[in-house]
């Protein structure tokens, strides 16, 4: 062998090995976009969890996770094809439903609707909902809470001249000055912030939850679309199972300094005390009975939401949820 | 005018409606992501009235704000034309007060003055007058050396004079920038209403984004789109009017 073929021999075989390289790494993670339904926080802590702690990597996994928002819309993008994976809510689901996507739902992750109403105690009790007559009540129109507000007052029998509806938006200086006397809130994620800056100015808050008064709106979901579903089962098993890990790791209680770690991450300005409480609330909306598996889908709170959303006039038709409902085996203890 | 005007926006949106429905039959999707023709036709009956008078209304503070800018803009445009230190600081202060985006300042000024009339005609204002304000600044800056070296060889020129000049020479462009800065009022009037507004189309389309539903969307598209078609062919007639009127042409 002459010097010129031994000086070609050894660059083509290390050529060779990359290339053997990226094709079998290839091959090992498969490549996956996860679009999540809100900013990066609390309410999204599992995934942010998975992401971080290598959860999807150890499920062969190359997992995108992309923050959502108000502008983003996860069922459209699964059948635009910019992602495998995403979050909505359960209104976002019949909606979409409603109108021919082919999405379905793999997992439930919030089994208590985080949207809330935030009010003062020593303004007002509510000890059934007839107490709402006559208050000035936040809505975002167009919005869940509008829908669940109008269902409570239909259930109570109030009518639109019995509260006063007051479009809500970002700012909530109305609520502190008490123009508005129920503001609605996600519980785990803005209600501890606002919470606390009540308290420093010696103001007590409560919390009203419709739940609480036998409305259940489902809250965030796992979505897919149907084909996945069909044509790559265990793709779609390994990604809820590594992602529900990071839900259970994430929340539970001898983990929450790594849990904390992963939020300061991506929201170095909340104080520590608060994430804290942000936590411990999504922990109890998340998996508010042990006994209950992570992930689990309540049909009797989808069939409540359906028939809500009927009522309000937001579905035209009746929705078969069985066609939806697709619980996929991998739920998290 | 009017029905050159309207055609034309017709054909635009329709365009671009075919271009969507290509994209859904291609790409075979859902309804959900683009609402088919027989959907769209349905939201339209169904919403026409309430967005038709949500456009109306937020037509209405356009118009106002546009008013009002353009007033602002002849005030501003007018002292500023002047190489003084008063007329260079006037047109530092409009230049930087533009630099921030209204985006920014919209939250602010709902939180001070409330999301009723007042910021929706502010804002508006605040986005359509920088347009008319360099034009009028270039106008008014612009000496009609032909006609002006008259009047101050005589020693009868005078500041109103010279504005009255350099307006009638400039007539045709100053139309031009007039009935263009509509849209600009407009678009500043549905940004303000997007933001934080209770009432107009801005804060139909917000509900509809809030819904996912892109047939809503694409009505307001086009109820906002005949509103400004007409509302500027109407301004290019009255500037033709006016300008018969003061020409004799």
């Amino acid at each position: 062998m002459n010097n010129k073929a031994k000086y070609l021999i050894l660059p083509a075989c290390v050529l060779l090995l990359m290339v053997l390289l990226v094709t079998t790494g290839a091959e090992a993670s498969e490549k996956v976009v996860y679009r999540l339904k809100w900013l990066r926080n609390v309410s999204v802590v599992g995934a942010l969890y998975a992401e971080t702690h290598h959860l999807f990597e150890k499920a062969g996994l190359d997992v995108e996770v992309k923050a959502g928002g108000p502008e983003r819309d996860a069922i459209r993008e699964l059948e635009l094809g910019y992602a495998d994976f995403g979050e909505a809510s359960a209104d976002q689901v019949l909606r979409a439903r409603a109108k021919g996507a082919p999405v379905v739902v793999i997992a439930q992750l919030f089994q208590v609707n985080p949207l809330q109403w935030m009010y003062r105690p020593e303004e007002l009790q509510i000890g059934n909902l007839a107490d709402l007559q006559g208050k000035v009540i936040g809505v975002t129109f167009g919005g869940n809470d509008e829908t669940i507000m109008n269902t409570m007052l239909a259930e109570t029998g109030l009518g639109s001249s019995d509260v006063t509806l007051f479009s809500v938006r970002y700012d909530y200086t109305p609520f502190y000055r008490r123009q508005v006397q129920l503001w609605p809130v996600y519980r785990n994620a803005q209600g501890p912030l606002i919470a606390a800056q009540l308290d420093k100015a010696g103001e007590k808050t409560a919390f009203f939850n419709p739940a609480e008064f036998g409305v259940k709106f489902v809250a965030n979901c796992v979505v897919t679309e149907s084909r996945t579903l069909t044509e790559k089962p265990e793709l779609v098993k390994r990604f809820l199972a590594a992602l529900l890990a990071g839900w259970q790791q994430a929340l539970d209680p001898g983990n929450q300094e790594e849990a904390i770690k992963t939020l300061q991450k991506y929201d170095p300005d909340t104080p520590r005390p608060i994430l804290e409480e942000q936590l411990k609330i999504t922990r109890e909306l998340i998996q508010p009975n042990t006994s209950l598996a992570i992930g689990t889908i309540d049909e009797k709170g989808w069939e409540q939401t359906e028939r809500i959303m009927r009522l309000q006039k937001q579905l035209s038709m009746e929705i078969d949820l069985k066609a939806i409902l697709k619980p996929v085996g991998g739920g998290a203890e | 005018m009017l029905p050159r005007r309207v055609f034309q926006f017709f054909i635009i949106y329709f365009l671009f409606l075919g271009g969507l429905m290509a994209l859904k039959y291609s790409l075979v999707l859902s309804d959900y992501v683009i609402p088919g023709p027989a959907g769209i036709f349905r939201t339209l009956i169904a919403e026409y009235r309430q967005y038709s008078l949500a456009t109306l209304n937020t037509m209405s503070v356009a118009v106002i704000g546009q008013i009002l800018s353009v007033v602002m803009a002849l005030v501003i445009g007018i002292t500023g034309r002047q190489s003084t230190w008063l007329g260079s600081f006037i047109k530092v202060a409009a230049y930087n007060f533009q630099a921030y985006p209204i985006v920014a300042l919209a939250p602010i000024l709902f939180i001070l003055l409330g999301d009723g009339f007042l910021t929706r005609l502010l804002i508006a204002a605040m986005i359509c007058y920088f347009p008319v304000l360099l034009s009028v600044l270039g106008i008014m800056s612009k000496p009609v050396d032909d006609i002006e070296h008259f009047y101050r060889a005589t020693g009868r020129m005078r500041w109103q004079l010279e504005v009255k000049i350099r307006t009638f020479e400039n007539l045709a462009q100053l139309t031009t920038v007039i009935a263009g800065s509509a849209t600009l009022a407009m678009a500043g009037t549905i940004v303000g209403e997007f933001i934080a507004a209770n009432a107009g189309i801005g804060y139909n389309i917000r509900i509809a984004l809030y819904q996912s539903d892109l047939g809503k969307i694409l009505i307001a598209l086009f109820l906002i789109g005949i509103t400004i078609a007409i509302y500027q062919a109407l301004l290019e007639s009255l500037g033709a009017v006016i300008k018969r009127a003061w020409t004799g042409r």
